[in-house]
C-alpha cells in the first residue's frame, strides 16, 4: 500500500509515502510534528498530484542536509518546502504542510524499517488508502494557481511535469 | 573542497557529496554504491550521461571543471553557466515551447538531471533520412514552418539559445508530425535578451549551421524564416538585424 523509492545518489537512503483519509485526529498530529515528535513530514495530500514529485522534493533535501545547506531547520520541514513554489517557509507550511482541519494527511518518511511505519501508522486517526489514490485527491485548480501553471505549459506536458520543473528550479529562477 | 598545490587551487573532478564515482573505461560512471551512469557524450563543455533517476529514463549532464581556466573563473563560469540554462528551460516551458523536464540540479558538480526524450530523434538525422531516402521534399517544409514558428516564440519570450543547430532540436516520437514533437534542447548557452540584434545572431547561427549540414536546403530555411516572420509581430527587426549580419564577418562588404 505505501509507496518506497531509492535515492540512488544517497546510498541507503529510501523514502516511503503513506496516504490517509478521513483523518481524525490532524491537529494533533501537526502539533507533534511542530514539537519534533514525529520523524517525517506531514503534508496535505490535495497539494500533490504525483508520488514523483514528493520524491524530487526529498531528493533535494537529503542533498542539501548531506552538503549542510538546509533552509529550514529540519529534513521534513525541507521537504515541505521544497514542495512549495516560492522560498517563503511560513507560506510553505501553511499550503504544503498538513493543517488542523484537514481529513487526509501523506506522511513521508526516510530510512523507516517496517517497525517505525507502524509506529507511526498506529498515531494517525484515519485510514491507510493506496498511494495511487493521489492523483484522484488532488486539488488541481488550487495547485495550478498556486504553482502559476499557464495553459500553454500543459500542451506540452502533463501538470506534474509543470510542478517539477518549477521545484528543482526554484533556487535560481 | 579545494587542495593547495604549489598555490595553486586545484578541484576535485568529483563532487565529494555523493558516493565517491570514478570514470568506468569509456562507457560511463559508476558510483561506488554501484550506481552506474551510462556515457553518450563528452564535449569540451560537459559530459552527458544516460541512466535511471527516482524511477525515471533521465539524461545528466556534467560541466566538469577546466583546468585550464583560472580556478575562481571557472567557477563562477560554470555555476553560472548552469544556472542560465535551467532557467532558460522553465522559461522556455512555461511559453509552450518544448524543453526537457529538469528533475533535479546539482550545484556542487554542476550536473543537470534532465528528462530523457525517448523516441526520438535529432532534426538533422531526420533532415538527412529524408534527403537521402530521396522522399518528397513536403515534408520537411513542414518542418521548416514548426521550427520557425517555435524559434518565434522563443524569441517572444526574449530567450536566446545561443547554440541552435539541427543537432539540438529533437523530434519526439518520430512517426508523428505535428508542432508538438519538437523538443528543444541544450540552452547551455543561452540567456535572455529583448535586443533584435542578438535574436538575429541566434538565427544566423542557425542558418550557417543548417546550410553546412544539409546543403542545397536553401529553400527549406527559407520557409523556416517566413513562418518564423509570420508567426509574430516582433520579428520584422530581427529579420532585418539578420540581414545586416550577414554582411558581416570575412570576405564581406564593408559599406556601413
Amino acid at each position: 500500500m505505501h509507496f518506497t523509492q531509492d535515492l540512488e545518489l544517497f546510498p541507503n537512503c529510501s523514502v516511503t509515502l503513506l496516504l490517509f483519509k478521513e483523518v481524525q485526529n490532524a491537529a494533533e498530529l501537526r502539533k507533534k510534528a511542530m514539537e519534533g515528535l514525529i520523524n517525517g513530514a506531514l503534508i496535505k495530500p490535495t497539494m500533490i498530484v504525483d508520488a514523483f514529485q514528493v520524491v524530487v522534493a526529498t531528493n533535494k533535501a537529503v542533498h542539501l542536509q548531506k552538503l549542510g545547506k538546509l533552509k529550514t531547520r529540519t529534513l521534513y520541514s525541507e521537504i515541505i518546502f521544497n514542495l512549495s513554489p516560492t522560498n517563503n517557509i511560513s507560506e510553505a507550511f501553511k499550503k504544503i504542510g498538513i493543517s488542523d482541519g484537514d481529513s487526509s494527511v501523506l506522511i513521508v518518511l526516510i530510512n523507516e524499517k517496517d517497525i517505525n511505519v507502524d509506529r507511526i501508522t498506529s498515531q494517525v486517526d484515519g485510514i491507510q488508502i493506496h498511494i495511487d489514490n493521489l492523483q484522484t485527491m488532488a486539488d488541481t485548480s488550487t495547485i495550478r494557481k498556486l504553482f502559476k501553471i499557464t495553459p500553454q505549459e500543459e500542451k506540452i506536458g502533463t501538470l506534474l511535469d509543470a510542478i517539477v520543473c518549477r521545484l528543482s528550479t526554484k533556487d535560481v529562477c | 573542497m579545494h587542495k593547495l598545490r604549489n598555490n595553486i587551487m586545484i578541484h576535485p573532478p568529483f563532487d565529494s557529496n555523493s558516493a565517491s564515482r570514478r570514470p568506468d573505461g569509456v562507457n560511463g560512471c559508476r558510483y561506488s554504491t554501484g550506481y552506474y551512469l551510462q556515457l553518450i557524450k563528452q564535449g569540451a563543455e560537459a559530459r552527458v550521461y544516460r541512466g535511471r533517476f527516482l524511477g525515471k529514463a533521465a539524461i545528466i549532464k556534467e560541466r566538469f571543471p577546466k583546468r585550464y581556466r583560472h580556478p575562481t573563473l571557472d567557477d563562477k563560469l560554470t555555476h553560472r553557466r548552469t544556472a542560465q540554462e535551467v532557467r532558460s528551460i522553465l522559461r522556455c516551458r512555461k511559453a509552450g515551447i518544448s524543453a526537457p523536464v529538469v528533475y533535479f540540479v546539482d550545484y556542487t558538480s554542476n550536473s543537470i538531471f534532465l528528462e530523457e526524450i525517448e523516441d526520438s530523434v535529432t532534426v538533422r538525422d531526420y533532415i538527412n533520412s529524408v534527403l537521402c531516402s530521396g522522399e518528397n521534399a513536403e515534408k520537411l517544409i513542414d518542418l521548416a514552418n514548426c521550427i520557425g514558428q517555435i524559434l518565434s516564440k522563443m524569441h517572444n519570450e526574449d530567450v536566446i539559445h545561443g547554440d541552435l543547430t539541427t543537432s539540438n532540436m529533437l523530434l519526439r516520437d518520430s512517426a508523428k508530425t505535428g508542432c508538438q514533437s519538437l523538443v528543444l534542447i541544450d540552452f547551455g548557452l543561452s540567456y535572455i535578451s529583448a535586443l533584435p540584434e542578438d535574436k538575429g545572431v541566434d538565427l544566423y547561427v542557425l542558418e550557417k549551421a543548417f546550410l553546412s549540414t544539409h546543403p542545397n536546403t536553401e529553400h527549406v530555411f527559407e520557409a523556416l524564416l517566413k513562418s518564423y516572420t509570420t508567426s509574430s509581430k516582433k520579428s520584422l527587426p530581427v529579420i532585418k538585424k539578420l540581414n545586416e549580419v550577414r554582411l558581416r564577418g570575412r570576405k564581406r562588404s564593408m559599406v556601413g
